[in-house]
């Protein structure tokens, strides 16, 4: 019994230690926006005297609401589009006997490890050339096509289980095949759709790269190139940086611990 | 006019032939329950009917309309799912009148409908639950009640018993004959049960390899099976088999004589549906009942008991008798199956001599085909 | 012409329509910004053009060539292949750890560690590439504060600044945020393992050590390739914590084909090379597809 007691001690630790690990850069990160610029150069592991919003006022004004906006926005729209072309696509894709559209979902799932580096320049010409450069149309159509593969794959999988009898029932109820779907089988597909459009969300809502690439008017940037041009702007100033890198860093973490049970959800079943 | 008429319906998935050239008449009201084991196109035949399954070639009438490429709410046709296929996400009563919302019914006739069918299957006080609230059986009854409001032409069932319960499952087979009988329309029901077929059918299809063996009578088929497949499908314990050869033909008897047995059977020519000559090769089946305990005149079977099942008011005996050797039993061990109608105290290893009247015998050629039904005391 | 074969050809016509139909949005959507531009990548790899010069010149296997002979191209496949690496040490490792833990371990508390562990998870790259460049920074930053504390000298050109370290810093970087990720994925494979097989090997004698190493790993082994190959296409395409971190400096040292293509493409204005560099990225990834096909069918 006591050896039992020993390890179970012992692993406790483990995980506190990592744990503790994870949150000391979080907890720094909020205190260092509430310091000085001073402060932070004397004593850089020290709490703040008081708590002063004026790096808060600072990061604030170099238009943080504007990212937040442009960020919702293209998530919102990306994720709409991700959800509802795949899971019609998946749809057809897992009910079909057909050898071209086999060959269709191979594709698709090749597409999969199309990394977004590769095809950069092209993107940019594509984009440039249709005239959507520093639209937030030009970010929202490849975010939806680098969603797609990915959230076919996962619903196609889903589909595949889908019970075919409540299909063949609903057939002899009367339904259409449209009807099929949008009375029997997005019904019943709430878990397949939370989860996907979850990784999504998050994916989009986090994505730099092509951000960086196609977006550069600053006024329709999405956050994460508003933090970088935090660092820009305040090339010392720590606890300006650090204040923006809250106020958008904050929200999501509270939305995640009120949410987790999805966020887990979601993110567990990707690996089955 | 047949109420479902099939005529040459052919199905191929890829390589495998499904349904070979089929065809059935099924009269209005009739229940035909299509059996067969699994494989043998069964379900996929039903599935044809309903149009869930596209055909190769071949046509389906429903009530005199050639069906065959309608779409499956246009036939006049219902289905019952072995699981059930109950919509999760809507009520008793919405899944119940689902069909009807579907075809634009005004609600005040949709709730007719359910409360009517409600009624007939005793679930109206269950309208208001989900599906996952119901027992296996409840649901099942929901599923029949979607059936009804249909008001279809023909009703399909696909197993719609094989996940219940066995109490469950003598329930409901009785409250399936009653409704029929209530509703009068014509049923067409796929089991691998031979039970089911026998207590509800009023015409048995029997099925192997995509071609319908027989049809008939349950009483019929067991009595006058067409060949060895049907005469071992029907029946449990089945029907042993044994094996054996011609030994001599006079112009009014035929003799034969048993794999394993010293014994010489003679049975009267005129039973034979058609000629043989010595020596060839036959094979006589004896139901399980069909066997008397004791010495008389018939096939003598000495028997050592080895499994015995005391169910109370009827006896089986699976027993061993040396070098006569069963074919084709169900343990494919040799043994002999049978079936006494009252209690026996009989143990393992016990001596049990058994008599099976020559009467009690039927015969196949070596193509399988029945060259004599027993005559029976009926 | 029998009625009937009509009616089942309009059938299958309306079937193939309405398939078409439902197909198009994903299907273009992904063909006009992941397939065409993979090919424009491919075909624009032979030649040499500019962001600007809309000329394209001929230039055969030039480009990769040029590639091939690049010793920065080198120290970035390098760099990709330590992240990658690294990555499964780090990352499934600690979270494999972590999951097992959390999974039968202990008895109070799992999920209070599990919510503080995935965290970093919902935070974007950018946002923690941030928090740990101040904390590798060398005036304010709490690394050199700590090292300092337990008499340690920190490196005189700053974690970051260091060519020698600053990859490994990256890394620490990465497995911070990515840890929670692969945790909770290998928690899920963990939970899906009846109950019944650990009593079962208890009664044949297995238990600690002995139940995870005969139960626990083979029950995860297909979640575990999974989580492998999730983090090796991860690192492969690692861009954010490099840009943002070191920018591919000091002198390149951390530079990765990612960076590297964005640096010949837009800071350079090479854009027929950076093409010749997507492909070879490309045709790395597509291989790590493939092997994870091939790995995910066999289970």
């Amino acid at each position: 019994m006591k050896r039992f007691r020993i390890v179970s001690v012992g692993l406790h630790l483990v995980v506190s230690l990592w744990s503790l690990f994870v949150l000391l850069p979080v907890i720094w990160m909020v205190l260092a926006g509430f310091r000085t610029r001073a402060e932070i150069f004397t004593d850089p592991l020290g709490l703040p005297r008081s708590f002063s919003f004026d790096a808060f006022e600072r990061a604030w004004n170099t238009g943080i609401a504007g990212f937040i906006v442009n960020s919702i926005f293209v998530t919102l729209i990306s994720v709409a589009i991700i959800i509802l072309v795949s899971s019609i696509a998946a749809y057809v894709l897992a009910r079909t006997e057909s050898r071209v559209l086999k060959i269709l979902y191979i594709l698709i799932v090749a597409s999969f490890a199309v990394p977004s580096q590769s095809v950069l320049v092209p993107l940019y010409q594509i984009i440039s050339a249709a005239g959507l450069l520093n639209s937030l149309f030009a970010i929202i159509l490849p975010y939806a096509a680098y969603g797609i593969p990915f959230t076919i794959v996962l619903f196609y999988a889903f589909f595949l289980e889908f019970p075919r009898e409540l299909e063949e029932a609903a057939r002899l109820d009367g339904c259409s095949r449209l009807q099929v779907i949008t009375r029997v089988v997005v019904p019943l597909s709430g878990s397949a759709i939370a989860s996907a459009a979850i990784f999504q969300a998050v994916f989009i809502w986090n994505e730099f790269l092509l951000a960086l690439l196609l977006l550069t008017d600053s006024r329709i940037k999405t956050l994460p190139l508003g933090m970088l041009n935090l660092r820009g702007q305040f090339s010392s100033d720590w606890p300006a940086v650090m204040a923006g890198v809250s106020i958008v860093t904050l929200p999501m973490l509270i939305l995640f611990i009120l949410a987790q049970r999805y966020f887990v959800r979601s993110l567990a079943g990707l690996g089955k | 006019m047949p109420s479902l008429q099939i005529s040459n319906l052919e199905k191929h998935y890829g390589d495998f032939h499904a349904l070979k050239s089929t065809s059935l008449e099924i009269e209005e009201g009739e229940f035909v329950v299509m059996v067969g084991p699994s494989g043998c196109g069964k379900s996929t035949l039903l599935r044809s009917i309903a149009g869930l399954e596209t055909v190769t070639s071949g046509k389906i009438f429903i009530k005199g309309r050639d069906v065959t490429h309608r779409e499956p709410f246009e036939r006049g046709v219902a289905m019952v799912f072995q699981n059930y296929a109950l919509y999760p996400h809507m009520t008793v009563g919405q899944n119940m009148g689902f069909n009807m919302k579907i075809a634009g019914r005004p609600k005040a006739e949709i709730v007719e409908a359910v409360d009517r069918a409600a009624r007939i299957l005793r679930i109206t006080e269950h309208l208001e639950k989900f599906p996952k609230a119901l027992s296996g059986g409840q649901k099942q009854r929901v599923a029949i009640g979607r059936a009804i409001t249909r008001s279809p032409d023909v009703f399909l069932f696909d197993e719609p018993l094989s996940n219940l319960d066995a109490a469950l499952r003598t329930q409901m087979r009785v409250e399936l004959g009653r409704l029929h009988a209530e509703l009068g329309t014509t049923m067409v029901y796929v089991t691998h049960d031979q039970v089911e077929a026998m207590t509800m059918a009023n015409r048995i299809v029997v099925m192997r390899d995509g071609i319908i063996e027989q049809t008939g009578s349950p009483l019929d088929l067991y009595n006058q099976p067409t060949n060895i497949f049907v005469a071992g499908f029907l029946g449990s314990p089945r029907m042993n088999f044994l094996a054996g050869k011609i030994d001599s033909v006079t112009a009014d008897q035929v003799s034969l004589t048993i794999d394993g047995s010293t014994q010489v059977l003679s049975v009267p020519a005129e039973d034979l549906k058609h000629a043989v000559s010595p020596g060839a090769p036959i094979r006589l089946g004896f139901r399980p009942e069909a066997a008397l305990t004791g010495e008389g005149d018939g096939l003598v079977l000495p028997l050592r008991a080895r499994v015995v099942e005391s169910l109370g008011r009827e006896t089986l005996i699976y027993g061993d008798a040396g070098d006569i050797q069963s074919i084709e039993s169900e343990s494919q061990d040799g043994m002999f199956a049978l079936h006494q109608p009252r209690q026996l105290r009989v143990t393992h290893d016990d001596r049990l001599d058994v008599t099976v009247p020559t009467d009690a015998i039927y015969l196949f050629d070596s193509e399988g085909q029945t060259l004599r039904f027993a005559r029976l005391a009926s | 012409m029998p009625s009937s074969s009509n009616d089942a050809l309009a059938r299958r016509m309306r079937v193939a329509g309405l398939n078409g139909i439902m197909l198009a949005p994903a299907f273009s959507l992904v063909a006009v910004f992941v397939l065409v531009p993979a090919v424009i990548t491919l075909i624009g790899s032979f030649f040499t053009f500019g962001i600007t010069s809309s000329a394209w010149k001929w230039a055969g296997i030039s480009n990769y060539i040029r590639a091939f002979s690049d010793p920065i191209f080198w120290v970035s496949l390098k760099n990709n292949f330590i992240i990658i690496f690294g990555s499964i040490v780090t990352q499934v490792g600690i979270g494999t750890i972590m999951a097992t833990i959390l999974d039968r371990g202990i008895k109070h508390g799992a999920t209070v560690y599990r919510t503080i562990i995935f965290m970093p998870v919902v935070v974007s790259y950018v946002a923690v590439s941030l928090i740990w460049m101040m904390i590798y920074d060398p005036n304010v930053g709490s690394l050199n504060v700590i090292v300092k504390a337990i008499g340690l000298t920190p490196p005189r050109l700053g974690w970051l600044g260091d060519p020698n370290i600053s990859i490994w810093m990256v890394l620490i970087t990465a497995a911070w945020a990515n840890v929670g990720f692969q945790m909770v994925l290998i928690l899920a494979g963990l939970q899906s393992i009846p109950k019944q097989l650990y009593e079962a090997a208890a009664l044949d004698g297995a238990k600690g050590m002995k139940a995870f190493w005969y139960i626990t790993l083979p029950g995860i082994r297909n979640i575990l390739i999974v989580a492998v190959l999730i983090t090796t296409i991860g690192a492969l395409k690692v861009f954010d914590f490099i840009f943002v971190m070191t920018g591919g400096g000091p002198a390149n040292a951390t530079q990765v084909l990612g960076t590297y293509i964005y640096l010949q493409a837009f800071n350079l204005g090479n854009m027929g090379y950076a093409d010749a560099i997507s492909i070879i990225l490309l045709v790395i990834a597509l291989i790590l597809g493939v092997a994870q096909l091939k790995l995910s069918r066999r289970g």
